[in-house]
């Protein structure tokens, strides 16, 4: 009795908790808000002709420590993920960096057009080559890498809905996309927009995967 | 589809955190699975019937009375 009340006592209090949802996405809330609230000013802040770092480089920055803060949280339950899985671990691993890339992306998107003031994520407007090579390997080698192991790590409840979220996106582009490009070729609409149906592909897809995740 | 999944798990006092754990699926399947909104494929059938070690047809219930042979 008295070992078991001295190991008690010597046991971290955290050790057989798991962390809750309320910090990881209050951390990943700020980081995010901080994040494009930074690079924003900081670029509207040298387009103005002031003096100061990046925004890409302040924004990489405060992302840094979002995932700084985010580890010191974590590594407080080290039981709970110690203990998970190695198709748990690959699984996490593709959905972190999945959202670290998002995040990457949204950086380079809002730093490598010279129009500051408009939409980084809705306008066409002129990209730095540079950036834009480098958001196209981002996009076209990253989220192959994380869909290849995600893919391989789901349980099939995830995938069932994957699988069904992926065909509600295809619909989402199928449908829309030859309607609207017969009714641009006679005027009756505008231009087709790809990004514009991408936008409509994506959104399909996640709330079809969330509902059927979730529910 | 019917099932016992959570008359088992109470019964050995199992969350659903914990019972996904022992599955190596996530907890939104194991609540997926016992709220009869998604019926889990053969593979985790099997393995559900191995972990409360049960036959599956006692675990999952599909409706039907007796057995099928075929008339």
């Amino acid at each position: 009795m008295a070992m078991k009340d001295m190991t008690m006592v010597n046991e971290p209090q955290d050790m057989h908790r798991r962390p809750g949802v309320l910090w990881p996405t209050l951390i990943t809330l700020a980081t995010v808000f901080l994040m494009g609230g930074v690079a924003g000013y900081l670029d509207a802040h040298r387009a103005d002709g002031g003096d100061g770092p990046s925004g890409l480089v302040a924004g990489g920055l405060v992302l840094l420590a979002g995932v700084g803060v985010m580890w010191l949280y974590v590594r407080r339950f080290p039981l709970f993920w110690q203990g998970w899985s190695r198709r748990k671990r690959l699984y996490t691993a593709s959905i972190a960096g999945s959202v670290l890339l998002g995040l990457l992306t949204a950086i380079l998107l809002r730093s490598g057009q010279a129009d500051v003031t408009a939409d980084p994520f809705f306008s066409n407007s002129a990209l730095s080559p540079q950036i834009a090579i480098l958001l196209a390997l981002l996009w076209g080698a990253g989220i192959s890498i994380a869909v290849f192991i995600y893919q391989r790590t789901i349980d099939d409840h995830e995938e069932r809905a994957y699988l069904w979220a992926g065909l509600a996106g295809y619909y989402a582009f199928v449908i829309p996309a030859p309607m609207w490009w017969v009714l641009a070729r006679a005027d009756l609409a505008p231009p087709v927009d790809a990004m514009l149906l991408f936008g409509l592909t994506i959104i399909t897809n996640a709330l079809v995967y969330l509902w059927l995740k979730f529910r | 589809m019917n099932n016992q999944l959570k008359v088992l798990r109470a019964m050995r006092n199992w969350s659903q955190a914990e019972l996904a754990d022992r599955l190596d699926v996530s907890r939104q399947a194991v609540n997926a699975i016992e709220t009869g909104k998604y019926d889990p494929s053969l593979p985790l059938a099997f393995k559900l019937a191995r972990l409360f070690a049960m036959p599956i047809e006692e675990i999952f219930d599909d409706g039907h009375e007796g057995h099928d042979d075929g008339e």
